[in-house]
C-alpha cells in the first residue's frame, strides 16, 4: 500500500480546490480576520459582562484554527473552518452582548416609567389633598356664616317677637317683608283724627327703643281706614297717622331715613268692612319691622276687586 | 516473505483499519440536525427580516452539508453543518439584538414623551413656582 508522489500531489491539489470552494478569503487572511475578531470582542467589555460563554468559544476556536494551521498548514481545511467558527462565535457574542445591553436598557427605561408614573400620582394626590384641604376650609368657612347668618335671624326673631309680646293691644306676623305689627287704629287715634291718643305713647315709646337697641333696622308705617268715607279722605287719613306714628318714633331719637310712612287708605283690608266689628280690625296701623339692614321691600298692589 | 500468519494479520490489519475509519468518520447526522434546529430558530427570531444575509448563508451551507452527506463525504458535511449551525445562530442574535435595539428605541421615546407630559401637567396644575431670589448686592 504506497502512494506515489503524483498521488500526494492530487490530494493535497484537491484539498487545495476544496478550501478554496468554501472559503472565500483565502490562506492566512481567514486566520488573520478571526484573531481580529476575537480580540475585538475581546476588548468589548459588554460583551466580556453579556456574553462570556460565546467569548470562550470564540477564542477556544481561534485556538483550533491556529493549532491546525500549525500543524495541517494555514491553507488546511480544518485551519480555515476554525478560524471562520471563530470569526462567527466572536460576531454571535457581540449580538448577544448587542441584545443584552438593549434589554438592560428596557429594563432601566421601565424602572424609569414607573418612576415618573409614581411621582406624577404623587404630585396628583398632593394636588388633590390641596384641592380638598380648601374646599374644606371652604365649605367650614360657608358653613360658619350661614350659622352666624341663622343665628343673627333667629335673635332678630326673637327680639321683635319679644317687642310684640310686650306691646299692648297688637297683633304680631311674620311674613316675606318682615316682623309686622298691627296696632288698633282705634286705640291710637280718635274717630277721624290724626293725632296720637296720650294711650298710643306707650307702644310708641317701646317700638323707638326697639329701633334703639337695633340699629340696622327699619320700620315700615303703614296706615289703613275702613271703608266708611270717601277714598280720598281715607288715603290722607290713613297717610295722617301713618306719619302721626313715624313723627312721634323720630321724636324719640330714631333716624328720620330709617322710618317710612305710606297711608293706604281703604286698600287692603283685613276684614269685610260689612260690620261694626270688621271695620274695626280694618281700622289700623301696621308697623313692618325690617328683617336686617335692608330696606323693606315695597307691598304688592292690591288685589283687584 | 510472505507468510500464512503475516497474510492473516494483514487481513485484519485492513478490517481494523476499515472499522477505525468508519468509526472515525461516520456521516455527521447529529450535527446536521443541530444545524437544521438552529436554521429554524434563526427563522422564528425572525432573522429573514433583520438578518437576511446570515440566515441565507446558514441556509445555503445546511443544503451543502446535505449534499456533502448524501455523497458520504462526511468531513465537508460536518464542517458544513458547524459552520450552517454559526451563521444560523449569527443570524438569531442578530435578529433578536435588532429587535431589542428597536424596543429599547421606542422605550426611550414613550419615556421622552412621559416625562414632557408628567412636566406639562405639574407646570399648570402646581402652585406658582417662587419668585425667583434677587440677586446678592454686589
Amino acid at each position: 500500500m504506497k502512494r506515489t508522489l503524483p498521488g500526494y500531489l492530487a490530494i493535497a491539489a484537491s484539498a487545495a480546490l476544496f478550501i478554496g470552494c468554501q472559503t472565500a478569503p483565502k490562506d492566512e487572511g481567514i486566520i488573520v480576520e478571526a484573531r481580529d475578531a476575537v480580540s475585538r470582542a475581546e476588548s468589548d467589555p459588554d460583551i466580556s459582562k453579556y456574553a462570556p460563554t460565546e467569548l470562550t468559544r470564540a477564542r477556544q476556536f481561534l485556538t483550533n484554527a491556529e493549532g491546525a494551521a500549525k500543524s495541517k498548514g494555514a491553507r488546511s481545511p480544518d485551519a480555515a473552518h476554525y478560524a471562520y467558527l471563530a470569526t462567527q462565535t466572536a460576531r454571535i457574542a457581540e449580538q448577544r452582548a448587542h441584545e443584552q445591553v438593549a434589554m438592560a436598557h428596557i429594563k432601566a427605561g421601565e424602572t424609569e416609567r414607573q418612576k415618573i408614573l409614581v411621582s406624577a400620582r404623587e404630585n396628583e394626590t398632593q394636588r388633590a389633598q390641596a384641592d380638598a384641604q380648601q374646599a374644606r376650609a371652604e365649605s367650614q368657612n360657608a358653613r360658619a356664616e350661614t350659622q352666624n347668618a341663622q343665628a343673627q335671624a333667629a335673635q332678630a326673631q326673637a327680639e321683635a317677637q319679644r317687642l310684640a309680646a310686650q306691646l299692648e293691644n297688637v297683633q304680631a306676623t311674620q311674613t316675606d317683608r318682615g316682623m309686622v305689627l298691627t296696632l288698633g287704629g282705634d286705640v291710637l287715634f280718635d274717630s277721624g283724627r290724626a293725632s296720637l291718643k296720650p294711650g298710643a305713647q306707650r307702644s310708641i315709646e317701646q317700638i323707638a327703643s326697639f329701633l334703639e337697641e337695633h340699629p340696622d333696622r327699619r320700620v315700615q308705617i303703614e296706615g289703613f281706614t275702613d271703608d266708611q268715607g270717601t277714598d280720598d279722605y281715607n288715603l290722607e287719613l290713613s297717610q295722617k297717622r301713618a306719619d302721626a306714628v313715624a313723627m312721634a318714633i323720630i321724636q324719640r331719637g330714631i333716624e328720620a331715613q330709617r322710618v317710612q310712612a305710606t297711608g293706604y287708605g281703604e286698600q287692603y283690608p283685613k276684614a269685610s268692612n260689612n260690620s261694626a266689628g270688621s271695620r274695626q280690625l280694618n281700622r289700623r296701623v301696621e308697623i313692618v319691622v325690617g328683617k336686617d339692614n335692608q330696606a323693606i321691600p315695597a307691598r304688592q298692589p292690591p288685589v283687584a276687586p | 516473505m510472505i507468510t500464512l500468519s503475516g497474510i492473516r494479520n494483514a487481513i485484519w490489519c485492513v478490517v481494523a483499519f476499515g472499522i477505525v475509519a468508519c468509526a472515525a468518520t461516520p456521516m455527521p447526522s447529529d450535527k446536521l440536525a443541530v444545524a437544521k434546529s438552529s436554521v429554524d430558530r434563526a427563522e422564528q427570531a425572525q432573522a429573514g427580516q433583520f438578518a437576511q444575509g446570515e440566515l441565507t448563508s446558514a441556509r445555503n451551507k445546511l443544503a451543502a452539508a446535505q449534499a456533502a452527506a448524501d455523497k458520504h463525504d462526511a468531513d465537508v458535511a460536518a464542517r458544513m453543518a458547524d459552520q450552517a449551525q454559526v451563521d444560523a445562530q449569527l443570524a438569531e442574535f442578530t435578529a433578536r439584538a435588532k429587535q431589542q435595539e428597536q424596543l429599547a428605541a421606542q422605550m426611550d421615546a414613550s419615556l421622552d414623551d412621559l416625562r414632557h407630559e408628567a412636566q406639562r401637567n405639574s407646570a399648570t396644575a402646581a402652585p406658582p413656582a417662587p419668585a425667583p431670589q434677587s440677586p446678592p448686592p454686589q
